[in-house]
């Protein structure tokens, strides 16, 4: 469980994030909010980047600020917006070894733990190409895979759809799915609400460094969104049409008009 | 984080031409460089500040605040000149006097970006006789050196969160570490260089010699009083170092 309790930060001394709760545990939870309204920066928090001005955050009871971001990624791992921002080593294996060579353990640790994470976002096989030839998607994937090698128990997403084409991004939505059916817990970050109703299963919105709602997708959505910026998923629009009401798929949809 | 360093302001600083301001900076730079002794390059360090203060409005702590990545050298300088030099206690003296010239040229650097728009300076530099290719170069150039900086920044974040610790073990493993930041670093700023030059040339950059600018700059009085006062500083500063001899203490022997 990880624990946000009235989390206030401040960048030079300019008030970001204004007084948060938060409590956040196996589940996929999607924070959203217009740019600039704090998303990333209280996810920094979540693994120690970032160290509270005032409140504090517990990670399974674990005060962010009495550890290291080291010792935190063991729990907490965070892919980073841009993948290539962390991509350096010349193959995929290498790469996503880094981290848990970095934990200290040994070569056959590191190696089982290289193939799971590749396995388990669907690059088995890609050992040998270089990080930087991958496609987008492939990117997005390894950069998920090279934190997922630290086992950590809860994912922080960080826009991992935006710039991908469809292809790309559904590669990435059925990583997302299967890392929750093994049990991790995700935040994810984005501003794309296809994406949040389709996997969300709880949502935080985000307003000028507070929380402006933190409830079920489907309350969410009868929010007035476009009030905060956002945009109803067409999806939503024409379930309301043929008077289908709250559907979260297309196959929904399709079911409840055969009915 | 910083994306530019120009603070818009109500000041002398500001208003005054830009070329005014770029000898300010050649001159600011070789007066340090005239003394070792921080008996008169802590005295010079305190003006710069100062005058960035009173001329530019800009805030003692906001100049400061750049000068932070100057930090890990500075520390470095200090702690090592004793090392080196005997006896200790000038070594350490000189230690700081070295680290103050670092930080007035880079301060000085900083006030000149501060107070002086991007498209300002190229027409300094161009007027004073520079290509505009090169004016142009030089000034893309310190325009990038925050963006890099926020990059540098959010690379060391991603890597930090896999567990990489920069703060951790010997001289030699330190170094190593920063291989997984260069890295990334390099290749973004390859990238975005690249992109730059093909937004340059969809704009016809270089299309025709001879460039006319929509807006120019001229020297007013106040500029050539500046100027004045400039170079008559940098003339009894000359003097004082050497006719007076002060300043400046015998490092090699
Ligand atoms: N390193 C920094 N230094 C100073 N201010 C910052 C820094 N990083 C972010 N900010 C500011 O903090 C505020 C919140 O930024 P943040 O990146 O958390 O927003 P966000 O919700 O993630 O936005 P986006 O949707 O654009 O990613 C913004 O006003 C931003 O300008
Ligand atoms: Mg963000």
């Amino acid at each position: 469980m990880i624990r946000v309790e009235s989390l206030h930060f401040a960048y030079d001394g300019r008030e970001v994030l204004r007084g948060i709760d938060l409590v956040f545990g196996e589940e996929i939870l999607a924070l959203v909010g217009p740019n600039g309204s704090g998303k990333t920066t209280l996810a920094k928090h979540l693994n120690g980047l970032l160290k509270p001005t005032r409140g504090r955050v517990l990670v399974d009871g674990m005060d962010t600020r009495e550890h290291t971001v080291a010792e935190l990624s063991r729990k907490v791992g965070y892919v980073f917006q841009n993948p290539e921002h962390m991509f350096f080593e010349e193959t995929v294996f290498k790469e996503v070894a880094f981290g848990p060579k970095n934990l200290g353990l040994d070569e056959s640790e590191v190696e089982e733990r290289v193939r799971w994470a590749l396995g388990a976002v669907g690059l088995g096989g890609f050992e040998e190409r270089t990080p930087y030839s991958l496609s987008g998607g492939e990117k997005q994937r390894l950069a998920i895979a090279c934190v997922l090698a630290m086992r950590p128990k809860y994912l922080i997403l960080d826009e991992p759809t935006t710039g991908l084409d469809w292809k790309a991004e559904r590669s990435v939505v059925e990583t997302i799915k299967s890392l929750r059916e093994d049990g991790h817990g995700i935040l994810l970050i984005t501003h794309d609400m296809d994406l949040v109703l389709e996997l969300a299963e709880r949502v935080v919105l985000l307003e000028d460094g507070k929380k402006a709602f933190d409830g079920p997708v489907e309350e969410f959505f009868s929010l007035d969104l476009e009030s905060y910026g956002l945009e109803r998923p067409e999806l939503l629009v024409l379930a309301e049409k043929l008077g289908a009401g709250f559907v979260r798929s297309v196959e929904e949809l399709a079911g409840r008009v055969k009915q | 984080m910083i994306y530019q360093f120009y603070v818009e302001r109500d000041s002398l600083l500001h208003s005054l031409d830009p070329r005014v301001k770029i000898i300010g900076m050649l001159i600011g730079i070789t007066s340090l460089m005239l003394f070792n002794d921080p008996k008169a390059l802590i005295p010079l360090f305190l003006f710069i500040l100062l005058s960035g203060r009173v001329l530019g409005k800009l805030g003692i702590g906001e100049q400061l605040r750049l000068l932070k990545p100057l930090l890990f050298i500075v520390l470095l300088t200090v702690l090592i000149w004793p090392l080196v030099y005997k006896p200790r206690l000038i070594g350490l003296l000189l230690g700081v006097s070295f680290s103050l010239r670092l930080l007035g040229f880079g301060l000085i650097t900083f006030q000149l970006l501060m107070t002086t728009r991007q498209r300002e300076l190229i027409l300094g530099f161009v007027r004073l006789g520079l290509p505009y290719e090169l004016g142009l170069t030089l000034t893309i150039a310190l325009r990038y050196i925050p963006t890099l900086y926020g990059i540098a920044s959010t690379i060391m974040d991603a890597q930090r969160s896999r567990g990489l610790e920069l703060d951790r073990g010997n001289l030699l493993e330190r170094i190593r570490k920063t291989v997984p930041i260069l890295i990334p670093l390099i290749v973004a700023s390859l990238k975005t260089a690249h992109e730059l030059s093909i937004a340059l040339e969809s704009r016809a950059f270089g299309a025709s010699r001879r460039r006319t600018f929509y807006r120019d700059i001229s020297m007013k009085r106040r500029d050539y009083l500046a100027l004045g006062i400039l170079l008559t500083c940098f003339a009894s500063l000359f003097y004082l170092r050497f006719v007076l001899g002060f300043g400046h203490v015998v490092i090699y022997r």
